[in-house]
């Protein structure tokens, strides 16, 4: 996309995104706007001089000479950090959300990445036969994701105050706890499954827009047991360095295209090297002597509701061909 | 409680209107008939229209822009199954599909013929006429009503048909347009003199030539703009490379005898200049996304925080201030439907307020 023309007067440019489109067409009422929001993906608010020696009015000049661009129809790419209203005025810290990497949560090292088996031949084979022989042996950065319920694997954020300057011990101003998140991933690859062993059904996502991006709502005290106030049960487990507020925590199943075909992999995918090699106490899926894997990496976004604030977790969805 | 949606209130901040978008629609004489040869006209083995592009029609960014074809009513003077009528049923086909989509049917059912001025009950009738068919890439959803000109050559000799021109307008049509028709609105077409008088022996300017459909796109021009109208009628056509003199070639002998490509060749050398403005309803839906002066004073942008703390202020007691770029529209569930970018970035403080009107084009 261009960027607007700013020489002149303010222009406004408008456009359906393809969603947008998508509901149009439908014809069945889903086209309806109902709120809005502002955003400000394009401005670095790093720019913002509070040290400019000519005055507060010299402070914000180089954000307001920000280029805009001009508007993405793909709903996803726009709008992804917006303002927010708080009554206060003289509030100095907001909330953050962080990925919490401890413990069955931990992303596995290199890449960074939690590690989503897709299917039960790949589990299988990540799985240490030398030592348990059962699901647990998966360590920690890789999730089952063939049959969650049998992996201790999960994905883990964490919402509040992450400064050193407020100790963890204060309580989290009540209109800063973030109670409601939107948890988005490709619907083609994987799917939000709940923490707890004996409730294996997938979620129903809210939405599925017309990229195959699935949103799911999760609240505190909807059942699902995704979000949750951290509390002093798991305050210390909590990476977040101030006062705390809720975490999600939750499992991905790979879907059923990714468990029972490789087509997904070969489409949007990439076949593993040595460079790419995973490891799981001395299994390697390392595209040598004659294995072959398959990946495809992907992120699955959550988003504060009320706050705002996003978070992409980078996952690698895993699949051993021979 | 922190929010980032703000909701419409239905009955106050939105409001839907129309607007009409008119464009400036130029086609001159040299890119229907010369700039590119034939290579942008387009005939086909049906051999019942031409197809007119503006740029030769093989390449990938040629536009459609016009379709001309010809015909007579069945009890026109021209009709008959003589040796020399060629595509004489075609030709016949097409004025009664043209007639019938745009003149619509007589009580009893048959179709009913163009009428010279619009007075079903009455007058004469155009029984001989080329079409000139818009496409909707210049029409859009119709050509406005007292815009359209057509410079028509009137020149004697085939090989100089400007020498002589009249203009036909549709100079009444702003306020002088018929409803009875089943195609949508039309105005007469008249014509005057514009370069010489080849007109003159009719004594007046702004005689009915021809009717104009708006919505349709279309229009009809009698055959005798080239005929009975003028003083000299001209030679339409050129067969074998040398000027055919008038009245071997006059207009009632080449509708007769020649086909309709052959036809519609002739009538673009003697289009000089065709210019019109066309329109575009917009319906159009506004949104007013009003900030108030506490709203949206702080940002979810990863930028506005350094370990928690917002950037933009050094201790609680300076005003938070934000920079917004976009206006995003959401439907209930929170889907994305339309978004909106400001030129610049815009400063939002609790000492401001904004209403930012966002218009969305149906």
């Amino acid at each position: 996309m261009g960027f607007l023309d700013n020489s002149g007067d303010i222009i406004l440019d408008a456009v359906l995104t393809d969603l947008g489109r998508k509901r149009l067409a439908e014809g069945n009422g889903k086209f309806r706007i109902d709120k809005f929001a502002f955003g400000d993906d394009e401005i670095n608010y790093g720019l913002y001089d509070k040290g400019n020696t000519s005055g507060s009015a010299y402070y914000d000049l180089s954000i307001l000479q920000t280029p805009v661009l001009e508007a993405f129809t793909n709903n996803m790419s726009s709008m992804k950090s917006r303002l927010i209203s708080y009554t206060s005025n003289d509030l100095l810290y907001l909330p953050v959300i962080m990925l919490n990497n401890g413990g069955f949560a931990a992303a596995y090292p290199s890449p960074n990445t939690h590690m989503i088996l897709s299917d039960q031949t790949t589990v299988d084979y990540m799985i240490n036969a030398n030592t348990t022989g059962n699901s647990t042996s998966l360590q920690e950065g890789f999730l089952n994701g063939n049959n969650p319920v049998n992996g201790d694997g999960f994905i883990r954020s964490d919402q509040g105050l992450n400064t050193p300057a407020l100790s963890s011990d204060e309580v989290i101003d009540p209109t800063l706890i973030e109670t409601q998140y939107f948890i988005q991933i490709d619907n083609r690859l994987g799917n939000i499954r709940p923490l707890t062993a004996n409730t294996s059904n997938a979620f129903t996502p809210t939405s599925v827009d017309d990229d195959n991006i699935a949103t799911y709502i999760f609240t505190e005290g909807d059942g699902s047991g995704v979000v949750d106030l951290i509390g002093a049960n798991n305050s210390a487990t909590s990476v977040i360095q101030g006062p705390q507020g809720t975490y999600t925590k939750f499992k991905v199943a790979s879907s059923l295209d990714l468990k029972t075909s490789a087509f997904l992999f070969d489409e949007i995918g990439t076949v593993g090297t040595a460079a790419s090699a995973i490891t799981n106490d001395g299994y390697t899926l390392d595209g040598s002597a004659g294995k072959t894997f398959k990946f495809i990496d992907s992120t699955i976004r959550i988003s504060g509701v009320s706050t705002g604030y996003t978070l992409d977790v980078p996952v690698r969805f895993i699949k051993k061909t021979s | 409680m922190a929010t980032s949606f703000k909701t419409f209130d239905p009955g106050k901040d939105s409001v839907v209107t129309r607007n009409l978008l008119h464009e400036a629609i130029p086609i001159t004489g040299s890119i229907i008939s010369g700039t590119y040869g034939l290579n942008n006209i387009k005939n086909y083995s049906h051999g019942m229209f031409q197809s007119v592009y503006d740029y030769p029609y093989l390449s990938s960014s040629a536009n459609h822009i016009i379709d001309l074809t010809c015909g007579y009513a069945n009890n026109s003077i021209l009709s008959g199954t003589s040796a020399t009528h060629l595509q004489n049923a075609k030709k016949i086909n097409i004025y009664n599909e043209m007639a019938q989509v745009l003149a619509g049917f007589t009580a009893a059912g048959a179709v009913r013929e163009f009428d010279k001025d619009g007075d079903l009950t009455t007058g004469d009738k155009l029984q001989q006429a080329y079409f000139i068919n818009f496409t909707r890439l210049l029409a859009k959803d119709e050509i406005k009503k007292g815009s359209f000109s057509i410079e028509l050559g009137t020149g004697t000799a085939y090989t100089s048909p400007f020498a002589t021109t009249v203009t036909i307008t549709d100079a009444s049509g702003a306020n002088g347009y018929k409803v009875n028709s089943p195609a949508g609105e039309y105005g007469v077409l008249f014509a005057k003199d514009s370069t010489g008088s080849p007109m003159s022996a009719h004594g007046t300017n702004g005689t009915a030539v021809g009717l104009l459909y708006y919505q349709a796109g279309i229009a009809v021009l009698s055959a005798s703009a080239f005929g009975s109208l003028l003083t000299t009628p001209v030679s339409m056509s050129r067969t074998d490379g040398s000027a055919v003199t008038w009245p071997s070639a006059s207009v009632e002998s080449v509708l007769t005898s020649s086909a309709i490509s052959g036809n519609c060749d002739d009538l673009r050398n003697r289009l000089q200049n065709v210019s019109f403005n066309n329109t575009t309803e917009l319906n159009s839906t506004i949104y007013f996304c009003r900030a108030d002066n506490t709203d949206f004073n702080y940002s979810a942008n990863p930028t506005y925080l350094s370990e928690s703390k917002i950037v933009v202020k050094t201790d609680s007691q300076d005003v938070p201030v934000t920079y917004m770029t976009s206006v995003g529209l959401y439907s209930a569930d929170n889907e994305l439907l339309a978004v909106a970018k400001l030129s610049e970035p815009l400063k939002k403080d609790p000492t401001t307020e904004f209403t930012v009107r966002v218009r969305l084009d149906y």
